[in-house]
């Protein structure tokens, strides 16, 4: 390599080690935003000693409700926040690449539906005689639909295959309007108005109950799926032209649509069971780093887990102090702040397209 | 023999879309192949490409059954552009090109000079040096055309398969992307419609209802009886001033 080679080569690099360094700093600053913001504001010194407290073992005299607020409450939020946010993000980007349909989600393949009646069974029908939580209930409810979903648009001859991808997005349809229409026919035969409102809260997200085994929970869930969809970057890039352009490029279709829509299932199926269905992050947030960054994975995955993280720490930010002495769901925040973010996003792009 | 048909057969349910196809292609040859709408011509190039399994026979690359080779090492072989594809991304000539690549890049390999290097030469072989940054969705078909070829001829594939490259382009471009075809040094399978332009291949196969009727030299296959039997047209065949030939078509009276 000649030196101006070797050193563009090391100018890459550095400017890499800069943009890792500069969006890591950046979700730390959005959860601390999100510990420090609330119904009593928590200041950062605080919360500074109490992570001093519990993470290195210092012994800071402080109030052991804030500190509880701090460690317990708020970080724990902020913190499945993020990487929820990621997430969803991250499972839109890839779910839109490979059904190469802008209008896909996470929850295209009937997952959060899954979740939903899942949800209802534990918590109205009582199923599982308590042993059950309303999580597990989801996240059973969520790979119940996805397997009758994926099983449906084989059956359709598409399926996770090179045919009409189109199939798998129908199948998907199907699958949610069953389990939504499930989801009411328990809740109107057996609910009542107390249940009725918990089940809706839930529906719409909510990181109320968010407590450090869902961060246990979260956490490497998120970071597995994530790296598995960075790890094929390139073979989502192969799919700009179709699946049978993909192939003729060279990737293995069948098992990088298996592992990649299957990486995105697990991720959005844990991720609802925790804070229930948010919407909006999975499909605005994938366009908007689209517009920002071009459609090229090595960049786009990136970029989009960054900017899902940090929406929807400042989402649920948001969710907690916009009315007063009220924390509303998530999903209407997302939904709020969102959309016109979108739309100002959209006639800007039409400037540069 | 670097690509082998043996008795390729594909079918959906019960109805044969090709059926009992067998060819040899030699080492540096275009060959085309012609024959009307639904003869079976896409489906056998994409049964050469490995998009599709054959229900029955095999294909083979340098005497390897296509069948024990990973995808990866196809993509390294054989590139494929397709009759239409197109995309809502928005992205620049470059990156449709890079796309070239992927068979050759594993997930931890990153993108090297060298890769740049043919990228750039497959960019200068289809005449498109300095439209890197241009946009996709700005290009005329002709363009796009060209961009396919030149992502194919970023696999540094030893064979090219083109399904009717030709297809909804101005006269002007149909010869310039002919021309190119021709001249690169790979070896190339083209489907086509224009007889004419099927004169100009080394060899040619005539598909029709789903196979194989003849294979051999343009003046040996194209015979007026053939035309007449397969695409249902009374030809003539006509001299040029500088002493070529070409086909003037006529309906059957």
């Amino acid at each position: 390599m000649s030196d101006i080679a070797i050193e563009q080569a090391r100018r890459i690099t550095y400017r890499r080690v800069g943009y890792v360094s500069a969006s890591i700093l950046l979700i730390i600053a959005a959860i601390a935003l999100g510990v420090t913001v609330g119904e009593t504001s928590m200041p950062l010194h605080l919360v500074g000693q109490t992570l001093a407290n519990k993470m290195l073992g210092a012994s800071y005299a402080l109030d052991p409700i804030d500190a509880g607020i701090i460690w317990n409450y708020r970080l724990t939020r902020a913190i499945v926040a993020a990487f929820c946010g990621a997430s969803l993000s991250i499972s839109g980007v890839v779910l839109q690449a490979m059904l190469r349909n802008a209008l896909a989600d996470p929850y295209i393949l009937g997952i959060s539906a899954g979740a939903s009646t899942g949800a209802v069974t534990v918590l109205i029908l009582g199923l599982g005689g308590g042993l059950l939580s309303l999580s597990l209930g989801a996240f059973a409810g969520s790979l119940v639909s996805f397997v009758l979903v994926v099983m449906l648009a084989r059956a359709a001859g598409g399926g996770v295959g090179i045919q009409a991808t189109g199939l798998i997005i129908l199948s998907g349809i199907a699958g949610s309007q069953l389990f939504n229409a499930l989801t009411s026919f328990i809740i109107t035969r057996s609910a009542n108005a107390e249940q009725v409102r918990g089940v809706m809260f839930w529906l719409m997200g909510n990181l109320s109950g968010v407590r450090w085994d869902d961060v246990m929970l979260a956490v490497p869930i998120a970071t597995i799926g994530i790296c598995v969809c960075i790890w094929h970057r390139r073979e989502l890039d192969a799919f700009t032209f179709g699946a049978d352009s993909a192939a003729s490029l060279g990737v293995p279709v069948r098992k990088v649509q298996a592992i990649v829509i299957g990486a995105a299932a697990m991720m959005t199926a844990v991720m609802v069971s925790i804070v229930g269905s948010i919407g909006f992050v999975g499909i605005v947030i994938p366009h908007a780093a689209r517009f920002l960054v071009g459609p090229r994975h090595a960049q786009l995955l990136p970029v989009a887990a960054l900017m899902g993280g940090v929406f929807l720490v400042l989402a649920d930010i948001g969710s907690r102090i916009l009315v007063p002495n009220q924390v509303l769901p998530i999903g209407v925040i997302t939904a709020l702040v969102g959309a016109p973010g979108f739309a100002l996003i959209l006639i800007r792009g039409r400037r540069t397209r | 023999m670097i690509l082998e048909a043996q008795d390729l057969g594909w079918q959906v349910r019960a109805v044969r879309i090709v059926e009992s196809v067998s060819f040899q292609v030699r080492k540096g040859e275009t060959l085309g192949l012609i024959g009307p709408n639904g003869s079976g011509k896409s489906t056998l190039l994409k049964l050469l490409a490995g998009i599709l399994s054959p229900s029955s026979g095999e294909v083979h690359i340098n005497g390897n059954p296509m069948g024990r080779m990973n995808r990866r090492e196809i993509g390294q072989t054989l590139a494929f552009v397709e009759q239409q594809s197109d995309t809502s991304e928005r992205l620049t000539v470059r990156d449709a090109v890079e796309l070239g690549r992927t068979a050759w890049l594993s997930a931890l390999q990153p993108w090297s000079e060298k890769d740049d290097c043919i990228v750039a030469q497959s960019l200068v072989r289809v005449d498109m040096a300095g439209m890197e940054k241009r946009s996709w969705h700005t290009l005329s078909g002709g363009e796009r055309q060209r961009v396919h070829i030149a992502r194919a001829l970023a696999q540094q594939p030893e064979i090219l398969l083109l399904d009717e490259p030709t297809n909804h382009l101005d006269i002007q471009h149909q010869i310039s992307i002919l021309r190119l075809v021709k001249a690169l040094a790979v070896t190339s399978v083209i489907a086509l419609h224009d007889l004419n332009q099927a004169m100009a291949c080394d060899r040619v196969g005539v598909m029709s209802k789903g196979r194989l009727l003849t294979i051999g030299s343009p003046s040996e296959v194209l015979t007026l009886d053939l035309i007449r039997d397969v695409f249902g047209v009374s030809a003539r065949f006509l001299t040029d001033t500088d002493g070529s030939s070409f086909i003037r078509f006529q309906p059957i009276q």
